[in-house]
């Protein structure tokens, strides 16, 4: 099962958060199998999940924490925001108690992650048109107003899923190219494995790969 | 021969007696070669505990039941039997006399009652009792309700959910449920489930330090890997192996959580994982120690309930509850100027 030494080059850690019941699980398994799961068990401490993506020419395993969402796990969850490169900020567009809450979360992540973590805001369950409780451009505004990126998605449909991931860990390997994420860093939530011995170091090639995403 | 009795009837279908539905991949010419030496033991068992109960309903402690539950409780003495080794007979007789339904005419946080019923529709959703309308659900949201009601400190706690759910399945009877849960809650398990999870956080790092002691290759080898113990054991001991582990499986280590305590969900962790300790060591990443880990519970191993259980009650005679307190105060002595949310 072992796959030759290492089929990707980096490895970027992320963690999703958010309310319980808002379809963080859900989003995870859309994303790693390209399903919906409608019979999602509710998560239990932590959960774990890896895919491997090309972002820049680069492969790219992304390790993921699925935490949570009731508040009192968080005693056990916050342990897993250390070192994370991206943070999945998810609420439910159909139940406004789960956006009041983001603030919160917010909070833990600037407290328990560091400065160049890339902080993705989601809007599950989009395909529920009819229940919608949380406007788009209020969303929107807030995702603004705290420099995050944002999408509206649903873990039903599939829709944006496939971006809030992708666009995060771009985001991530921008500020790699930029300098303003520290490779060396203990904490950054990024491993560099060179996929052959002797060759890629970042700054080597990074001319050639500058992103335009 | 073999023996069929009624009650397993259902055991060529792709429903379990419980209600639940069977996974797409299921073994049944595993299971059925299991089952058939299962159902023996089973016949077996039941005459022997038919004689027990009729010479005297008083079940008292003492090496012949302590054998006996170890050996697994019928399921038509089950909840019986639980309600008196558990002590939630006691609980009940010390209480005032309806204090289910004074529970459930309470009034809780909107909260609370949402997180209850956020987690209705996501209880065993494969099981054919817990299907919108069958009424199951209904009578999970009121004992959790209750349970929330009596315990403010407790409140819901997700897990609760699986626990009061089996409860309900195995005892088919809502105030029942709420006796044992309550029991298990307040009076056999640490503080796992208030807002802080003390208890729980304390339990994870007793298991850590008991796998130390027990397989340091293996210790080392999570070390190593940097994988907390939290992401491995959490679920485990959060939902007393319920949503885990095969239906049957749970109910044995159930028999003797209700009897013995805490000793036996240390036990069974530290047995399934000392059986699959060298695959574990031959997993050199990250990956695929967690992908082994979770695959675990559902190896045949498990499923064979009374072998499993046997392993379980004879590997591991150590740990004892005196033992479980001494690391649990240790533990809490050491991170006393530490957050424990720090654990482990
Ligand atoms: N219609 C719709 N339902 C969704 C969507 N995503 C999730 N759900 C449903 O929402 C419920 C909760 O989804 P989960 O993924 O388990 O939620 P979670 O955030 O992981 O919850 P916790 O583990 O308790 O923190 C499930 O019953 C899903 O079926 C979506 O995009 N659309
Ligand atoms: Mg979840």
């Amino acid at each position: 099962m072992s796959a030759p030494p290492y089929s990707y080059s980096y490895i970027f850690k992320y963690i999703i958060i958010g309310d319980m019941g808002v379809g963080k699980s859900c989003l995870l398994h859309q994303f790693t199998e390209k399903k919906f799961m409608s019979d999602c068990p509710h998560t239990i401490g932590v959960e774990f999940g890896t895919r491997i993506i090309e972002v820049c020419g680069q492969q790219i395993k992304l390790q993921i924490w699925d935490t949570a969402g009731q508040e009192r796990f968080r005693a056990v969850t916050r342990s897993y925001y250390r070192g994370a490169a991206g943070a999945l900020m998810v609420y439910d567009t159909t139940r406004r108690s789960t956006y009041n809450h983001l603030s919160s979360w917010l909070t833990d992540t600037r407290n328990l992650t560091n400065s160049s973590t890339v902080i993705f805001l989601i809007g599950n369950k989009s395909d529920l048109k009819d229940q919608r409780d949380v406007a788009y451009e209020e969303a929107k505004q807030f995702a603004d107003e705290n420099g995050l990126m944002f999408v509206e998605a649903s873990a039903k449909t599939g829709d944006n899923v496939e971006e809030a991931f992708v666009e995060t860990a771009k985001k991530i390997f921008q500020r790699i190219q930029d300098g303003r994420l520290d490779l060396n860093a203990t904490e950054s939530g990024v491993q560099h494995k060179p996929s052959q011995p002797g060759r890629t170091t970042l700054t080597d090639q990074s001319p050639k790969n500058t992103c335009t995403c | 021969m073999r023996v069929i009795n009624t009650r397993f009837n259902l055991k060529y279908d792709n429903v379990d007696e419980y209600g639940f539905m069977r996974p797409e991949n299921f073994d049944y010419e595993r299971y059925e070669k299991f089952m058939s030496s299962y159902l023996v033991i089973l016949v077996n068992r039941s005459k022997k505990w038919d004689k027990l109960m009729k010479k005297g309903k008083r079940l008292q402690r003492g090496l012949v039941l302590k054998r006996y539950v170890k050996k697994g409780i019928p399921s038509s003495y089950r909840a019986q039997v639980w309600m008196k080794i558990s002590g939630a007979n006691e609980l009940q007789i010390h209480q005032e006399s309806d204090l289910y339904n004074t529970r459930l005419n309470s009034v809780l946080d909107s909260d609370v009652v949402q997180a209850i019923r956020t987690d209705l529709p996501r209880t065993f959703p494969d099981n054919i009792y817990f299907i919108p309308l069958e009424g199951s659900q209904e009578q999970l949201y009121r004992i959790l309700f209750a349970y929330a009601a009596d315990n403010k400190n407790v409140g819901y706690c997700q897990g609760l959910n699986y626990i009061a759910g089996l409860l309900l399945l195995v005892t088919k009877d809502e105030e029942i449920s709420f006796w044992l849960l309550k029991v298990l809650v307040d009076n056999i398990l640490p503080d796992y489930y208030s807002r802080k999870m003390t208890g729980l956080m304390i339990d994870i790092e007793v298991f850590a330090r008991l796998t130390k002691s027990k397989m340091p290759d293996l210790y080392r080898h999570v070390k190593s890997l940097n994988i907390p113990w939290s992401l491995l054991i959490m679920k485990w001991f959060v939902c007393l192996y319920a949503e885990v582990f095969p239906t049957e499986t749970v109910l044995r280590i159930w028999d003797c959580l209700f009897y013995e305590h805490s000793p036996i969900l240390f036990k069974v962790g530290i047995t399934l994982i000392n059986y699959f300790r060298k695959t574990l060591l031959g997993c050199d990443n990250f990956t695929s120690f967690i992908e082994v880990f979770k695959k675990m519970p559902l190896d045949i191993f498990v499923l064979d309930c009374h072998y499993f259980m046997k392993r379980v009650n004879s590997e591991n005679k150590s740990i004892t509850n005196a033992l479980l307190q001494k690391l649990r105060k240790e533990i809490k002595s050491e991170k006393k100027n530490y957050e424990l949310n720090q654990l482990p």
